[in-house]
């Protein structure tokens, strides 16, 4: 016989029925089922094929642990694999596939496996990399990964939303059973904030499978009515469907919230599921406890299930387990079960007990009691058929359809050990308890090893007052009225190895660890906790051990001859639940995958038909291409020959920009540079050299003086953030003495390189100053209006081309109509915009540096920059480690240019320099290439390079090797500067 | 008169305010935004009001405050302004670097929740903090029981704005 | 996942928010040895437990802090402003 539905009783809703399927064949259900009741429901016992051996295998909890029913649920872009039928709720539509077998689930050939079982023992993955390794690539590794079968994600993109939130409470209850209801009443009657978490869709926890009765209202009742209360109280917030899954440090608790994974089709907006990160003062777990199974033969046929699971089936849902039901108990839960049983009018056979005189109180029941017992096993092929029972004077075998295990309880202590705690052996509650003196984090009621519905309600308004009490409020425990009509469970007497078993004795099922690889890896020598688990697998997958931890723990203990408390636990990790990508991406994926940061000038780049790259977060113009042209490299050579023939306008916005003011700036400013600031006087940029600590060069830039006590300074783009950082860090931590004030204001200016023989022509039809040579020269910096008066900008006469160049500063707002009155202004003159790519030719044929040449092992002296280290200041960042004998060394590379002997031949940044005619070896190499480009004014590719002693090789033929491509190109070192090396273009 | 005409170009150009069910969005006038620089023991600027009356306060970091208000300021005013306050703090301007978004509403703070791990619930009206919302660094300041305005910088600000769209999507 | 750093003038923000530079250090006078320079720059303690390090509230007040924290738990015994003085 299988499962089947009740015609009364549970909570589901009979008037609401919904369909789904499950491997393709259509089934029903009502509204407040799980896809497993459902199933249950259903008749259906064998659900899924396991992990090694492909036995098969049965629904064996109702809650978050479930290491067998585990399916896919949803289809093309919403297939989720191993989903825990147990914790799915049911929805019309919902289709599910069960997982790990072929060609079907009833017919599967991967149960050959059983019979290999011998060679896929305890260690087998350690063993097989002890195997040939020839044979890995064909053999194992193909065999392994088939073998390795959970379900298999879909390759389409997830058409849902996923998003992340932060909360805050005074107290965060986990858990909306008894404890956790009681708890949260007494905290949020109180006036504390309070956040409710409970995995479930409906709150309760075990109050919703649970017969007793409280003050006279049914379990289910109450647990409405005190949620209806919480729910009303405007401190209290509900969060259904939310698993918490980790305790981090601060005290903030990671959650997961199924929003929409309770409906066919998700809404559009709001996400299917939300992370949650709490930030709670006090915690307290009301998780409740977890029942342990019983370690027989043959634990795993369909039809075994947890004692408490199959009460919830018969209590919450309305589903029998069968029509002959067994009961192997450890503890009185038993007897609570098969009282429901004969309420519901299926009496079961037979209890089992371990123990010699079971006293269970409160059970009244008629059925036949077997003391001082065990099943050692159980048999059956897709359903259960029939039992061995032992006891002292022999075994006895009985038909049954449904047998239900209890081995007593392990509180659900995971969150607790988080963060570094180690759980703590109870001889008294033969299981581990959580850490004690835990700060922000509590235990109540089961969770805490408290047995009972009395005493969890008790135990929970008692905690959840003193919380609320040592937070600021003060409150009266709430009390709760008589329970009537418990089974409470007395403590188990463990019973660990099960004597006689004959089958295979499950204690981890998801992976298949047995009772023999538990005794094989002691044997082994892989006794010690962490080595069994690696060796034998067990606790780990989706499941983390929840049923067999310790279980495992304890035989592993009897096989060693010592207790549990010293064979200990593994460490306890986040995510107590596996937790999906998405839930973890949030809204970080496509349009909202990272900010973008735009240009002032992004429209005017656009407009000009600019093709963007993206550097960093920003999107910087690359060339802008003109019909006609074929490739890029047309484009940017016609960009770098106008600018230097007549003008070219380039958004360099992107440049960190930050004003120093403050008495002591120039002092500060001194101290950061390498090279004299003092002095540098008002109306004048400098280009300065920033150096790290250790003497290499961080960044460079120029540093304007716009009045006495007021800099602009320019860093390189990639490191604008980190420069800020920097000053800041000297400002505030090395010499807080100093009155000076940093403000970022990359954002405030559009800023424009105005470069080429017409820029001053240009700029003079629209800045209102004289720009004469005279009035203005190089190196000047001044605020200048614009347009008569309309605008106010800066000025600033530098350059990176080598040009006549100016680099104009606009608030941002007005970036684009200035730049539009630039390209208007300079038409005539033959403007044209340009971008990054000819910015990097125009500089290269200048033998101007950027970081790929400051990469962070370069000091002043590589780059030929020995004079902007000042030897007359007695301090600045960098200047003691100058000094030091590696940093003067005559081997050290230096800043080069290199061309191809040949024009027609061209190379590659990142090719290494040989010796002309040196074997292609990594010791001698002589350094690499840091910049290369086309240049249309050398006709020929040029490079700049760091290379050992090099300035003192130029006119040297070397070899440049690419050892990616294997290309060998001749060349011959030179002076970094290719282009007007007297800088007679700068000055005019 | 010059020939050229200059006309200014919102940050956030084009974006309509967003009306959704208990939260709306809406881009704020990019007019004054400065940035006052005093030494970090400094707790108050108390001639700012004096000069700047119009302009509203906002505390940024220990000596640096905002001082915000709808309309541009003249270069000139701009000018003496800074003279007159010279001795309690500088001032960088930032009307063009700085944008300003209102978030309104009674949902205002569950949006906000989604980006920033400040506790808003706690937040008083007329303070400001500084924070991560979502990846983007924004300042937060209440300025009425269910309103917030935020100041970030301009090229983040169509990014922050398509994040608080997407944020307050829940409640459309 | 989430760990929260209590910064003297914003209060508990996420680490998100700040930028760690190492230990915090004095760093040596002008005139200092070479010796005491190259300690200051290279040689760094890996204490299990208390450690102080430069901290940035880089995405909130933007100030230096220095935070003393434990190595082996994380918990955070104290934060200050760097700019504030302490004797050692």
């Amino acid at each position: 016989m299988t499962p089947y539905r009740l015609s009364s009783g549970g909570l589901v809703d009979r008037s609401k029925p919904l369909s789904f399927s499950f491997d393709g064949k259509e089934m029903q259900g009502f509204e407040g089922d799980s896809l497993a009741s459902a199933l249950l429901a259903n008749g259906r016992l064998l659900v899924g094929r396991s992990f090694k051996y492909h036995r098969r295998r049965g629904i064996l909890t109702a809650g978050a642990a479930e290491p067998n029913a585990l399916m896919t649920i949803g289809e093309g872009g919403r297939t989720e694999p191993n989903t825990r039928a147990t914790v799915q709720e049911l929805y019309q539509g919902l289709t599910a596939q069960s997982q790990n077998r072929w060609p079907s689930l009833d017919v599967d050939v991967g149960a050959l496996n059983s019979l290999l079982s011998p060679f896929l023992g305890a260690g087998f993955y350690y063993k097989t990399f002890m195997w040939p390794a020839a044979l890995w690539e064909k053999l194992y590794e193909p065999f392994i990964r088939r073998a390795a079968g959970l379900g298999r994600a879909t390759y389409e993109a997830d058409p849902d939303g996923y998003e992340k939130s932060w909360a805050h409470c005074d107290l965060l209850v986990v858990g909306a059973g008894a404890t956790g209801l009681a708890a949260a009443l007494a905290a949020g009657r109180a006036g504390a904030r309070v956040i409710v978490a409970d995995e479930q869709s409906q709150a309760g926890g075990g109050l919703l499978s649970e017969t007793a009765t409280i003050d006279g209202k049914a379990a289910h009742a109450f647990a409405a009515e005190t949620l209806a209360e919480l729910a009303a109280l405007p401190n209290v917030t509900l969060l259904p469907r939310t698993t918490v899954f980790g305790w981090y440090d601060g005290n903030v608790f990671g959650a997961v919230e199924r929003v929409q994974k309770h409906v066919g089709i998700p809404a559009a907006h709001l996400p299917v599921e939300r992370l949650w990160r709490i930030v709670a003062k006090e915690a307290l777990l009301a998780t409740g406890a977890e029942e342990r199974p019983l370690v027989f033969g043959g634990n795993d046929v369909p039809g075994v299930m947890m004692a408490g699971a199959m009460r919830t089936y018969l209590n919450r849902y309305g589903v029998a387990p069968g029509r002959q039901v067994a009961i192997f108990t450890t503890n009185d839960t038993g007897y609570a079960l098969a009282a429901d049983l004969e309420a519901a009018g299926i009496p079961a056979a037979v209890i089992i007990d371990s123990r010699s005189r079971p006293a269970p109180s409160g059970y009244n029941g008629r059925t036949r009691i077997i003391s001082d017992a065990v099943v050692s096993d159980a048999s059956g092929g897709k359903a259960l058929s029939g039992i061995t029972v032992r006891t002292r004077n022999g075994s006895e075998t009985i038909k049954v359809d449904a047998l239900a295990m209890s081995g007593g309880f392990n509180p659900v202590i995971n969150l607790a050990c988080h963060r570094g705690g180690k759980p703590q052996w109870s001889d008294e509650k033969a299981t581990f308890l959580a850490p004690s003196g835990l700060k922000g984090l509590s235990l109540a009621g089961a969770a805490a090893g408290i047995d009972g519905l009395a005493a969890c309600l008790e135990d929970g308004a008692a905690k959840g007052t003193a919380l609320a009490e040592s937070l600021g409020y003060g409150s009266t425990q709430p009390s709760f009225g008589a329970v009537t009509g418990e089974i409470a469970p007395a403590p188990a007497k463990p019973l660990w190895t099960i004597k006689g078993v004959r089958g295979k004795a499950f204690i981890d099922y998801q992976n298949d660890v047995h009772r023999k690889d538990l005794g094989l890896a002691v044997q082994e020598g892989y006794g010690h906790v962490e080595l069994a688990k690696r060796y034998t697998t067990n606790g780990m997958a989706t499941d983390q051990g929840k049923l067999s931890n310790v279980n495992a723990i304890a035989l592993l203990a009897e096989a060693r001859g010592v207790s549990p408390a010293e064979v200990g636990t593994t460490t306890f990790r986040p995510f107590y639940t596996p937790v999906s990508f998405g839930a973890l991406t949030g809204t970080s994926h496509g349009h909202h995958f990272q900010p973008v940061r735009k240009s002032p000038l992004h429209n005017w780049a656009k407009k000009n038909g600019a093709v963007f790259v993206e550097t960093g977060l920003w999107y910087r113009s690359s060339w802008f291409p003109r019909a006609g042209e074929t490739g890029w490299r047309e484009s940017v050579d016609r960009e770098v020959k106008n600018a230097r023939k007549n003008a070219g306008l380039c958004d360099v916005s992107m440049l960190g920009k930050i004003e120093i003011t403050g008495a002591d700036a120039a002092e500060f400013l001194n101290r950061v540079y390498s090279n004299a600031f003092l002095k540098l006087p008002v109306g004048k940029a400098r280009y300065g050299l920033m150096l790290r600590e250790d003497g290499h060069i961080y960044d460079d830039g120029t540093t304007s003086r716009l009045a006495e006590d007021r800099y602009f300074m320019t860093t390189t783009t990639a490191y604008a953030a980190g420069v800020m950082n920097h000053l800041e860090f000297c400002a505030q931590a090395l010499w807080p003495d100093l009155d000076v004030r940093l403000a970022s204001v990359t954002d405030q200016w559009a800023q424009m390189a105005i470069v080429g023989p017409k820029a001053r022509a240009i700029l003079e039809r629209i800045v209102d100053a004289d720009l004469s040579n005279e009035a203005f020269p190089f190196l000047g910096a001044a605020e200048i209006s614009l347009f008569d008066g309309a605008v106010h900008g800066r000025l600033f006469r530098i350059s990176f081309s080598g040009e006549l160049a100016y680099e104009l500063a606009v608030p941002a707002g007005y970036g684009e109509s200035v730049a539009d009155a630039i390209m208007e202004a300079g038409r005539e003159d033959g403007i044209q915009p340009y971008g990054v790519e000819a910015l990097a030719v125009l500089r290269i044929e200048k033998g101007h540096v950027t970081h790929n040449e400051i990469n962070g092992t370069v000091v002043p002296g590589d780059l030929g920059f020995g004079r902007m280290v000042s030897s007359a200041k007695p301090d600045f960042i960098g200047k003691h480690m100058l000094a030091r004998e590696g940093l003067n060394a005559p081997e050290r590379p230096q800043l080069v240019g290199v061309v191809p002997l040949d024009p027609a031949k061209s190379f590659k940044t990142g090719s290494h320099i040989l010796a002309k005619d040196a074997a292609a070896t990594l010791e001698n190499d002589q350094g690499y290439v840091t910049s290369s480009c086309y240049s249309p004014h050398i006709h020929s590719t040029i490079g700049l390079a760091l290379v050992r002693r090099g300035s003192s090789r130029h006119g040297e033929e070397v070899m440049i090797w690419n050892g990616l491509r294997d290309e060998f190109t001749p060349g011959r070192l030179c002076d970094p500067v290719f282009f007007d090396p007297a800088n007679e273009k700068l000055h005019v | 008169m010059s020939k050229y005409r200059v006309t200014l170009r919102p940050a956030l150009d084009g974006k309509q305010p967003i009306q959704r069910n208990g939260v709306s969005l809406e881009a704020r006038p990019e007019g004054t935004l400065l940035h006052l620089l005093a030494p970090p023991s400094t707790n108050e600027l108390p001639c700012f009001s004096e000069y700047a009356a119009n302009l509203s306060l906002r505390p940024v970091s220990p000596g640096q405050w905002f001082a915000v208000g709808d309309t541009a300021l003249p270069h000139a005013d701009l000018q003496a302004l800074a003279s007159s306050l010279k001795s309690e703090a500088d001032i960088v301007d930032q009307s063009h670097g700085r944008i300003r978004i209102l978030v309104r509403g009674p949902m205002a703070m569950r949006v906000l929740a989604k980006g920033t791990a400040v506790d808003l619930a706690i937040f008083p009206v007329g303070h400001s903090a500084t924070t991560l919302i979502g990846h983007i660094t924004a300042h937060v300041t209440r300025i009425d029981e269910d309103a917030f305005e935020l100041i970030v910088l301009r090229g983040f600000a169509e990014s922050l704005w398509d994040e608080l769209v997407q944020m307050s999507l829940e409640f459309s | 996942m989430a760990s929260l750093v209590t910064c003297p003038h914003c209060g508990a923000r996420p680490k998100e928010e700040f930028t760690v530079k190492g230990a915090a250090l004095t760093r040596p006078a002008p005139d200092a040895s070479q010796e005491t320079w190259f300690d200051y720059v290279y040689l760094r303690d890996n204490p299990r437990g208390a450690y102080q390090e430069y901290w940035h509230h880089t995405s909130g007040c933007r100030r230096w802090l220095v935070v003393n924290r434990d190595t082996a738990t994380h918990e955070i015994f104290e934060t200050r402003d760097a700019a504030r003085k302490v004797t050692a």
